[in-house]
């Protein structure tokens, strides 16, 4: 049985427990203040019991820790299978293993006529009728992930830099120095559109999940159905679809993946300058 | 209203009976209406718990300034409407926003007139409506297959009363014209959803939702990014024909539980949203 179940049970017997003993004490045992206050306690239990139905994973850590910040789970949320190609979740001793599988459709209703726009979306109603267990498919819109190319451009500028330096310090001619300075300059002028707007990409996945008491059984059983859905999505679309492996699978789960820390840094440090100058 | 909700309110208002019942013996007179006073704020209680926990639960939080850690460096703000996580010194700020939870095909009152014309319509003011977004954002369906047989018979129940409540009005002579085209609009509807599933169309249940990043040196700054393209997200997907609200609460926590592993069970996914649709 659900342990929300048990959660409300015992609640709502506190407090059927206390209204009767409010009710069965006469006046003169307990005073009516004071029955009062008992009812007080029975209407907060019954709150409380009902509240359960929904906010069981709260209550118990809310009562323990009695702190303004409230830990709710210590353990991280998931981790990548020795496998590479599927996250674990372990929630009251199960497992979880969620398979990522992206979906290469590169199609643009502006290049479709009538009939085809019509056909494609009823490719797409198809597409998410698939799967007979839960499946999610998302359409992600990302930040591009410029870093190594901003880090390239920083590379550059430094080295420009420095060869400017040893220009003016060994009394080059001018025309020499001029050409690095124009040099330098390009480099900073591309570096700032480079940081200056975000480019963006879409990416179409689905993810589907499957529970297990061992990480393998949670893991294949995920891989399998991941399988069926590959097959449902290649006969819709004639398209291969690919289950995600590695570092890409984090794209999906982690927020600083899908806006990357230097593009974002150098943009944020743009903002500063034009602020502040 | 779903079966479990109705056991929940059964059994709280079991107190509330006894309360009202032996209201008597709570020490008399004044007494008396205090505690048939207190029955009802735990009535009132229950009822906003049940039907709009999604108003009370951010106030308490944000009256207390609770925040709540889901995971090691995940943070649910006091208001219940972001999960803030800090990498590096930079903070992102993820949100939610509903996309109608509606159910795609069948669940839907109202068959489109002009169906063809919307699905037509879609693919562009999808990619309109990418166009106008710059920043990173997801869009989800979950979708499950359902029991193609129980589905048929809840439906075959459906029109039968249908049937029942034209035959009654058609007998009544004062009945409104308009209340019998709308029982015939209703028995058409539901014939339609028959007609598709005899021609092999599976039915299906969906949850749609949309989720957003906002990034920012600080966390008030993340949030503040997050707040402004929720709303333009809103603004950009209204073409959708798509209800969009902000997330708070409970869903926050469960949507954002879905990035580590999604439902296995169409039971599952539908327990957690029964609310805010």
């Amino acid at each position: 049985m659900d342990k929300k179940i048990f959660v409300f049970l015992g609640l709502l017997g506190i407090s059927i427990f206390l209204l009767i003993v409010d009710i069965s004490f006469s006046n003169s045992a307990l005073a009516p203040p004071y029955k009062i206050l008992l009812l007080l306690l029975v209407v907060f239990f019954d709150v409380l019991a009902f509240s359960s139905r929904f906010y069981t994973y709260i209550m118990m850590p809310l009562i323990t820790q009695r702190k303004r910040h409230v830990v709710l789970n210590n353990e991280d949320a998931y981790w990548l299978s020795g496998s590479s190609d599927a996250i674990l979740h372990k929630e009251n001793d199960e497992f979880t293993a969620t398979v990522y599988v992206k979906i290469p459709l590169y199609r643009s209703g502006t290049e479709m006529t009538r009939e085809e726009k019509l056909e494609f979306t009823k490719q797409v109603s198809r597409l998410v009728g698939t799967s007979k267990e839960p499946a999610r498919f998302t359409s992600l819109l990302y930040v591009m992930n410029k870093d190594l190319y901003i880090q390239n451009l920083r590379d550059t500028i430094s080295s420009a830099e420095h060869r400017e330096s040893e220009l003016i310090a060994g009394n080059a001619p001018q025309n020499e120095l001029e050409r690095v300075r124009g040099q330098l300059n390009m480099w900073h002028n591309m570096l700032d559109n480079v940081g200056a707007a975000t480019s963006l990409e879409l990416m179409i996945y689905a993810s589907v999940s499957a529970k297990g008491v061992k990480e393998y059984e949670a893991i294949s059983a995920a891989q399998q159905r991941a399988r069926e859905l590959i097959s449902g999505t290649a006969s819709i679309f004639g398209v291969a679809p690919s289950i995600v492996t590695g570092d890409a699978i984090l794209k999906f789960v982690e927020p600083e993946f899908l806006i990357p820390y230097s593009t974002i840094s150098e943009q944020i440090a743009r903002n500063v300058r034009e602020q502040v100058i | 209203m779903d079966e479990e909700a109705i056991i929940y309110l059964t059994f709280a208002a079991i107190v509330y009976v006894l309360i009202i019942a032996n209201v008597g013996s709570f020490g008399g007179g004044i007494y008396t209406y205090i505690a048939l006073i207190l029955a009802f704020i735990g009535i009132g209680l229950t009822l906003v718990i049940n039907f709009a926990d999604f108003v009370l639960f951010p106030a308490i939080t944000g009256l207390f300034g609770i925040t709540f850690q889901p995971y090691p460096n995940y943070k649910i703000t006091k208001g219940q409407e972001a999960i803030v996580k800090n990498v590096n010194g930079l903070y992102y700020a993820t949100g939610f926003i509903t996309a109608n939870l509606f159910s795609f095909v069948f669940k839907a009152e109202r068959v489109q007139e002009n169906e063809d014309e919307k699905q037509v319509s879609a693919t562009e003011s999808w990619e309109r409506a990418l166009m106008s977004i710059n920043f990173p954002f997801k869009f989800h369906v979950i979708s499950s297959g359902l029991d193609v047989q129980r589905v048929r018979d809840d439906l075959d129940g459906k029109r039968a009363y249908q049937e029942f409540q034209l035959s009654r009005s058609m007998q009544n002579t004062n009945i409104n014209e308009s209340v019998i085209a709308e029982i015939q609009r209703k028995i058409s509807v539901i014939q339609a959803r028959i007609d598709r599933i005899s021609q092999d169309e599976k039915p299906i249940a969906t949850l749609m939702y949309v989720e957003t990043t906002a990034v920012g040196v600080s966390e008030k700054a993340a949030l503040d990014a997050l707040s402004a393209q929720i709303k333009q997200l809103q603004i950009a997907l209204s073409s959708l024909d798509v209800q969009l609200l902000r997330i708070v609460g409970r869903e926050l926590y469960t949507l954002f539980k879905f990035n580590f592993g999604l439902p296995t069970t169409y039971e599952e996914a539908a327990t957690n949203f029964d609310r805010q649709t």
